[in-house]
């Protein structure tokens, strides 16, 4: 009778460990949907992505190409084309940059397009051009609304890139830091004895930094958290991806079994990797040529799942020497014991494209430091060291 | 004659008791064909790991502590009862490690974690199930999650060949993390650098 419940709640837990990992395929795999239907006068295709994203589009030839870029990977989802003029829908990608492209019958279209912001819609509208009697092509350029395709709507778009404004920032070439204090809200983190919560350690040291860093350097600071609140691991990585963001640090204060455990490390990321995640690198390595096709809806979604699941992966090196010189300054400045730097498998770094640190401060779980963890001075010390740090590998980037 | 002796009724009592074999075989086949099965799940049935060891030989497996004195995993030699097979000794060696140290080391694990249920995939892949305990009494930091994933994930592997991989899970299903900070989404495979020299 036992050895059977065991069965049957191995079974059980083997169909709750598939249905959870569904889940999470599921649930990290936003959708980029794509639609074409006629309208009275124009054919409109609607991209829609999860969030506000930059845009692009290219006319060439019969296809419209909208291109664009993403850390985040997506599952593409078509509805089927309604429409005379659109022909197909169609996608390619590579790392960060996605291309769909709108295959027209033919060549002789002009093409319009706007943001429906609230709904992070791009809307292209499609007007049909007459045929042009062979001689006439540069008046057909120079005059792209002929006749035939006589609409309210106004000046014809010009047939090269149209920059659709996305991440307003990115677009004015500006460039984006994103600070994560870790932990926040219900989820506190590690309590010292003296009751101090890592939480608030971690927002403290954060808003120094980010003083910090926007006083002295060009760069836009985007916090994953900027008071007492939870922000999922996965949105912490999702908030640097969406803003492009061109480094991750995110600052904690450690805890351990020992008490006597004391001193500041920086971690980045361990893959953890097994025999299969070597091979999927590998196979993502040497395949990286076929992204750029298009490919079947059903490799669509192998292939972006584990550039999902991995992001990181490719920034590795760059991470190293990151928390490399932001733990030399902070030994330098601290004054803590040197724990070095060091790999392990974080959560909060996966999904980062971008070099990706985590900074742990001090030993909540120490007395003393935590003592010194809740001081204005050590605060501003942690923050500046970081600052140091992020300032020489900006220095040797350049 | 003696051929009539076998009457209709004779008859219908051969046929019967003939099916009541064949069932009874069949049940008992099932049986024995589930025994087969079942050496990939733990067969004790008691909870007690010395309830079942009467007179069975007994395995010694190293258990990996925490010492106030370094960042190190500590090894701790433990006798427990032999197979007989990895899983029911894996089993018996999580409980073991749950425990505690005899020698005065610091275990990473709350002292209330239940183990629910041990088993390994033949990928080597063992799934460890704790119950909420793990998550609940922990004292979260990257420290302490490191060192309670690492003393299960390098005490399994490292007293089992067939274990290359450790996957934890908590309650029966998947978790995020322990605390806030050590992806258990993947399985772990071991860090003996961790260990003690």
């Amino acid at each position: 009778m036992i050895a059977l419940n065991r069965t049957t709640a191995k079974r059980l837990a083997f169909f709750s460990l598939l249905f959870f990992s569904l889940l999470a395929i599921s649930s990290a795999q936003p959708t980029l949907q794509v639609s074409a239907e006629d309208h009275d006068g124009y054919n409109r295709a609607i991209v829609a992505v999860p969030f506000s994203l930059p845009f692009e589009l290219e006319k060439d030839g019969n296809l419209l190409l909208v291109r664009l870029t993403s850390r985040v990977s997506f599952r593409l989802r078509t509805e089927p084309v309604k429409s005379r003029l659109i022909k197909g829908l169609s996608w390619a990608k590579t790392n960060n940059l996605y291309i769909i492209i709108i295959e027209a019958r033919h060549e002789r279209f002009r093409y319009d397009s706007f943001k429906v912001e609230n709904k992070n819609q791009l809307v292209i509208d499609f007007y049909e051009l007459a045929a042009p009697p062979a001689p006439q092509e540069k008046a057909a350029e120079a005059q792209p609304a002929p006749p035939a395709a006589e609409e309210k709507k106004e000046p014809p778009a010009p047939q090269d890139l149209i920059p659709v404004e996305g991440d307003p920032l990115a677009a004015k070439g500006i460039r984006t830091i994103v600070i994560d204090p870790g932990h926040g809200g219900l989820e506190y983190g590690a309590k010292g004895k003296f009751g101090t919560l890592e939480k608030d350690i971690t927002l403290a040291v954060s808003l120094r930094l980010r003083t910090l860093i926007e006083k002295n350097l060009a760069y836009h600071v985007e916090l994953t958290r900027d008071r007492d609140m939870d922000v999922s691991l996965e949105n912490r990585a999702a908030i640097a991806n969406n803003h492009r963001a061109e480094l991750f640090i995110s600052v904690h204060a450690n805890s351990s079994y020992r008490s006597k455990a004391s001193g500041s490390e920086t971690f980045f990321l361990s893959l953890n990797a097994t025999d299969e995640d070597s091979r999927r690198l590998a196979y993502l390595e040497n395949n990286s040529a076929d992204l750029e096709k298009p490919l079947s809806s059903k490799d669509q979604d192998d292939i972006q799942m584990i550039l999902w699941d991995m992001a990181q992966s490719a920034y590795l090196k760059q991470s190293q020497r990151l928390a490399e010189i932001i733990q030399d300054e902070l030994n330098a400045l601290l004054g803590t014991r040197d724990r070095g730097i060091k790999q392990a498998p974080f959560k909060v770094l996966t999904g980062v494209a971008c070099p990706a640190v985590l900074v742990e401060s001090a030993f909540i779980s120490n007395p003393q430091e935590e003592r010194e963890l809740a001081q204005a001075a050590f605060q501003e010390n942690v923050a500046q060291a970081i600052y140091r740090g992020l300032v020489r590998y900006i220095k040797l980037l350049s | 004659m003696k051929k009539h002796k076998i009457s209709p009724s004779q008859w219908t009592l051969f046929g019967l008791s003939l099916i009541a074999v064949l069932v009874l075989a069949a049940v008992l086949f099932r049986g024995t064909g589930g025994e087969r099965i079942k050496p990939a799940a733990p067969v004790r049935a008691g909870e007690e790991p010395s309830a079942t060891a009467p007179a069975r030989e007994s395995k010694s497996v190293q258990l990996f502590f925490l010492s106030e004195d370094d960042n190190y995993l500590h090894p701790e030699k433990r006798e427990i009862p032999a197979g007989p097979s990895v899983v029911e000794e894996a089993d018996l060696t999580i409980r073991e490690l749950i425990r505690g140290s005899d020698k005065g080391y610091i275990s990473p694990l709350p002292p209330e974690t239940k183990l629910r249920q041990l088993f390994v995939t033949k990928d080597g892949t063992a799934y460890v199930d704790f119950s909420r305990e793990i998550m609940e009494k922990h004292p979260s930091g990257s420290s302490a999650e490191l060192a309670t994933v690492y003393s299960i994930v390098n005490t399994l592997a490292f007293n089992f060949k067939p274990i290359k991989k450790v996957f934890i899970l908590v309650e029966g299903s998947e978790k995020e993390t322990l605390g806030g900070h050590i992806n258990l989404s993947r399985p772990f495979v071991p860090l003996f650098s961790l260990n003690a020299r």
